[in-house]
């Protein structure tokens, strides 16, 4: 990599103007992507946490103008100094650059940095001023040049986008400050209004959603994260509380089209409406007789009530798309029909068939034996699996298990064990989940691996299991569990529910090599605009990613309506300059675990209650109540609004 | 219980409580702009910032709750000079229109540039053209004055549940906005809590002075809720109201006819004798001819047709005592019981 000659980035000073060779010091604080398109390379970033400089013809003074710049414009106005301040110190900037600077700039600038820095109500204004502080310090020369030979300086070429950490870690980028300052003033409906600007499921998603934003809150680095997921539930309810249907506002795109999708999962809803809001004629075709895929036949009742899924895709309904449900793609439909049928067509088909174990018994399908998936769409749609069945082992370590075990007391299974061979720290299953399960009183059997089925007259009576313990680290950083020699054992049990993971069912490709698969049987597609190699087709969600979260699934769906709409008029599908951030910020961590900030903490999330254990596990009831209004405002009012700038020079 | 140290001095406050509000319990004044104590706190002035020892960021004293054993210092050169930078800032703005200024006089930023000795600012930016539209015509916007501080927007929001008003526009040109005029109910909330002169009741525009004014308190008497309010006195003219906050059942809200309701007081069409119809024409008449006429007419009916051919209405404007006299009377004097009340209907 391309060395850098000056990095402030975190308060790390690494200065290379006069090193060379040898001398040269690393930078350890961020790594500096070496382009930000293809054909642009980085030349400087100056940014939040500070200035980093590779290309020595970089014009910081410029840099600073452009910067302060953006962060004017993207100052909320909400209080004094960020507002008037930062205006003050891009209009000085401004002047300088045009070669109308005065002596006492520099002065004036760095006071009102400080100032702005120190006392600004939220993240723009306290991270606004950090790099022109550091420029002032290590460059002076260059700002008292520009003031003193009165030329304008030559403007550059720059990239600037606002992002925060919470926002760049959704994977659907909501704008989660906004919508959560929303809340802290008591404007529930527009906060409604900034997430549907991109998510159409906030009932659902504020339920369920895995929330990566939340582990990437920088509220965190004080006391707890903000509870992003639940304020979004709450909004939800909120409105549906009041009985307001939304007003979805359609703008047709200049050319319109006819758009089908396979499958109404969470991807495949999401698309739709953005689709639906793009004036394009959409028709979803869905195997089952209802929508929501696996947040419907997949997630329990007791954690995402039915009722709130439909009402959410009824509204998109409502919006005009036509929803052909029991309908299977590829046997009742083919694809080829659809594609001469349609402009394009989106298949977010999920990620339907169990995975198996690969233990002994596994194949002879003996009464029992069943799917994780299986049983949970057994028991999402009333049925006990299999009612001769009392003593449950479920496989697996990840939300889907625990879903198993979970929804086992709620048909009667008074036995419930789970098997994972690794320990609970390194269960995937989020551990909110597992400490409920725990309330539950479910049978955890950690370090414990399946080896084989044991059964009588067809019918399974146990599970012979081994001992693990954990030895070296792999390379996803968990240490890989061994077993132990000679420690088998069996687990008395009448049902066994494999949910170590899912697969991909793709038989409505049979036949069509243009559409390329992996050979984990996802189907590629363009990372960024979700297009597959045959042009009218795309993809997302998790045939696309492999068994992921709802919220990727539903960004997947909105990508791929926007390129889908770029398509249809005539445009071409180049990445945005969002697209190219994205990646940037993969490099640039937005969200640093390690930063001090400064303030006083201390201030207690606020959790939803719950219903006790021993009513809640018999039940299918939602277990976790909402916010009370009370509760949600003063929640939302932790947040510290991390709002950041950075502005790359190309 | 939480107990921590301001200035040195030990405070002990509920669980909850903010810096600002610890610091006042022991008579710590820290300066406040945007803060209002009927709303909750705003945030956007920066004028109560404070140092907490072990905390590298100076924090705002009305947004931050109070932890235990932490020490709070109100004063420094370092919170001078950002409360001394955040009045400047908005003096790049802000007119010095003050000797036409209807709050002149009594104005909180005046107070406050005053306090902190601002005798020159150095920060220039092009000035903001804003919009002068309000949501009432019966108080005026002046865009140039307005500070930003979000009372107004914060009381419609909070005390009135109603959201007329909102802020629109990013950074600089961001600004106070009539969002849906159509929901006001003029019901100046805002104008009350408004530190600065940037919302005035039009219809006191330039008729008085504030250290001019006596301020009467009095009752008002459009409802029965009985709102306390001020009648604003110069020349023996009322010439605006206004309302203390945290006094009387309405805390210092009031509605339309309260606020703005008043000019009927001097008005030339306003009645100040009774008045008796002859020939199709009202005449001035005293009260003694008045009160005969109504007696001798009463009288006639009773006798004619019984008492209970007569009624009565008495009005929620009157006091609980006039409203007990009135009923005693209907029932004694004129002998029914068809009283009621407009309240009632
Ligand atoms: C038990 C369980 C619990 C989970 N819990 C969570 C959670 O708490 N939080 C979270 O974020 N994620 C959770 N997930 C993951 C989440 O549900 C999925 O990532 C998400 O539903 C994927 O959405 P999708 O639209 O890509 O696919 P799906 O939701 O699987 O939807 C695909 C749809 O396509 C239909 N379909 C398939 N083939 C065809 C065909 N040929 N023709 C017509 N229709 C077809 C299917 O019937 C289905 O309705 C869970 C998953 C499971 C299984
Ligand atoms: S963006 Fe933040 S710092 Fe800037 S004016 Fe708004 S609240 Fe203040
Ligand atoms: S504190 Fe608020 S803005 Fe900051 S990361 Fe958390 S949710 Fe996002
Ligand atoms: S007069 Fe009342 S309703 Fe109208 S904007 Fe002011 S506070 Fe809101
Ligand atoms: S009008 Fe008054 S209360 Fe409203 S923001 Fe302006 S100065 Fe503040
Ligand atoms: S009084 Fe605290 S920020 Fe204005």
């Amino acid at each position: 990599m391309a060395e850098i000659l000056f990095s402030s980035w975190g308060g790390e000073v690494v200065d290379n103007r006069d090193k060379e060779g040898q001398d040269l010091e690393p930078v350890n604080s961020v790594e500096l992507p070496e382009y930000f398109r293809q054909d642009e390379a980085v030349k400087a970033l100056m940014g939040w946490y500070g200035l980093v400089i590779r290309d020595p013809e970089t014009d910081v003074v410029d840099l600073s103008r452009v910067y302060m710049k953006e962060i004017q414009e993207k100052s909320c106005g909400k209080c004094f100094l960020c507002r008037i301040g930062t205006r003050v110190m891009a209009e000085t900037l401004e002047r300088i650059c045009q070669g109308q600077g005065k002596p006492q700039d520099l002065e004036v600038l760095g006071r009102l940095a400080e100032s702005i820095q120190e006392s600004s109500k939220c993240n723009i204004g306290q991270s606004g001023p950090v790099p022109i502080l550091h420029a002032l310090e290590h460059f002076a020369e260059k700002f008292e040049a520009a003031i003193n030979d009165k030329k304008a300086v030559p403007a550059g070429s720059y990239h600037s986008k606002l992002t925060a950490p919470c926002m760049d870690a959704c994977p659907i980028h909501l704008d989660i400050p906004t919508y959560v300052e929303c809340i802290k003033e008591g404007r529930f409906q527009d906060s409604l209004d900034v997430i549907r600007e991109k998510l159409p499921l906030p009932g659902v998603v504020g339920r369920v959603c895995v929330r990566p934003c939340e582990e990437h809150c920088r509220r965190m680095n004080l006391d707890a994260p903000i509870s992003i997921k639940f304020l979004k539930r709450f909004v939800a309810d909120y409105e549906l509380g009041k009985g307001k249907e939304p007003e979805f506002e359609i703008e047709p795109s200049e050319k319109t089209g006819k758009v089908a999708i396979v499958g109404a999962g969470p991807s495949g809803v999401t698309c739709a409406y953005h689709l639906a809001r793009k004036g394009h004629d959409v028709t979803v075709y869905e195997r089952f007789d209802e929508p929501g895929g696996m947040s419907a036949m997949g997630i329990p009742d007791y954690r995402l009530p039915r009722p709130i899924l439909r009402e959410e895709v009824d509204r998109i309904e409502r919006m005009g798309v036509k929803f052909n449900y029991e309908t299977v793609v590829g046997k009742d439909i083919k694809l080829s029909q659809l594609e001469a049928d349609n402009d394009a067509v989106f298949i977010a088909i999920g990620a339907h068939l169990g995975t198996t174990m690969g233990v002994e018994g596994e194949e002879e399908n003996y009464d029992g034996y069943i799917s994780g998936v299986q049983y949970l769409l057994d028991i999402n749609q009333g049925r006990d699996p299999y009612p001769a069945g009392k003593k449950v082992v479920v496989v697996g370590g990840g939300n889907v298990a625990i879903d198993c075990v979970r929804c086992s007391f709620r048909v009667d299974k008074p036995d419930v064990n789970l098997v994972y061979r690794r320990t609970k720290n390194e269960m995937p299953a989020d551990h909110v989940e597992i400490h409920d399960a725990e309330e539950e009183k479910v049978n955890f059997h950690y370090l414990t691996h399946p080896v084989k089925i044991i059964a009588e007259n067809g019918k399974v009576v146990g599970l012979e299991c081994v001992r693990m313990e954990l030895g070296e680290a792999d390379e996803s950083g968990r240490r890989r569990p061994v077993a132990v020699e000679g420690s088998e054992f069996v687990i008395d049990c009448d049902i066994v529910v494999p949910a170590i993971g899912q697969t991909m069912d793709l038989s409505l490709l049979e036949g069509r090599e243009d559409v390329k698969t992996t050979r984990w049987k996802t189907i590629v597609v363009d990372e960024l605009t979700k297009q597959s190699d045959e042009p009218k087709i795309f993809s997302g969600g998790d045939c696309e990613t492999g068994p992921g979260a709802l919220i990727t699934a539903c960004a997947g769906g909105r990508t791929a309506a926007f390129s889908i709409d770029k398509m249809i008029n005539g445009r071409s599908l180049e990445y945005s300059e969002d697209d190219y951030f994205d990646k940037f910020f993969k490099k640039v961590k937005v969200y640093d675990q390690s930063e001090d900030i400064g303030f006083l903490g201390g201030r207690e999330r606020k959790e939803l209650e719950m219903l006790d254990p021993d009513t809640r596990k018999f039940t299918n009831d939602e277990v976790e109540q909402g916010f009370s209004i009370q509760d949600a405002m003063a929640e939302a009012d932790r947040c510290l609004r991390c709002y950041r700038v950075a502005t790359v020079k190309v | 219980m939480v107990t921590l140290t301001i200035d040195g001095k030990e405070v002990t406050v509920p669980q909850g409580t903010t810096i600002l509000e610890a610091a006042k319990s022991v008579d710590i004044r820290i300066p406040t702009l945007c803060y209002h104590e009927r709303l909750n706190p705003i945030g956007s002035c920066r004028m109560c910032v404070v140092e907490i020892d072990g905390f590298g960021h100076p924090m705002a004293a009305c947004t931050t709750p109070v932890e235990d054993g932490i020490e709070v210092t109100t004063n420094s050169d370092r919170l001078t000079r950002i409360r001394q930078d955040s009045l400047k800032l908005i003096l790049v703005n802000h007119p010095l229109d003050c000797p036409i200024c209807d709050k002149g006089g009594e104005c909180l930023l005046q107070d406050l540039v005053y306090e902190h000795g601002i005798d020159k600012v150095e920060y220039t930016a092009a000035k903001v053209d804003r919009d002068s539209l309000y949501a009432t015509p019966l108080i005026r916007y002046w865009p140039d004055r307005c500070i930003m501080c979000l009372r107004c927007v914060t009381a419609c929001q909070e005390i009135k549940g109603i959201g007329a008003i909102s802020i629109e526009g990013d950074g600089y040109g961001a600004q106070v906005v009539a969002v849906d005029p159509e929901i006001c109910q003029s019901c100046g909330e805002c104008l009350q809590v408004c530190p600065t002169g940037a919302l005035t009741a039009d219809l006191s525009r330039y008729r008085g002075r504030t250290w001019l004014i006596d301020r009467v308190p009095t009752t008002c008497t459009y409802c029965g809720c009985g709102c306390q309010l001020e009648l604003n006195v110069q020349n023996n003219q009322v010439i605006a109201v206004t309302t203390k906050d945290g006094v009387g059942v309405n805390q210092g809200s009031l509605c339309v006819k309260g606020r703005f309701g008043y000019e009927f007081i001097n008005s030339d069409d306003r009645l100040k004798t009774p008045m008796i119809k002859q020939n199709g024409e009202f005449q001035e008449a005293s009260w003694d001819e008045a009160l005969s006429l109504v007696a001798e007419k009463f009288s006639a009916i009773k006798a004619e047709h019984g008492g209970g051919a007569i009624g009565g209405l008495t009005s929620a404007r009157c006091s609980n005592e006039e409203n007990y006299l009135f009923q005693k009377f209907m029932r004694a004097a004129i002998g029914t019981n068809n009283v009621d009340h407009c309240a009632r209907l």
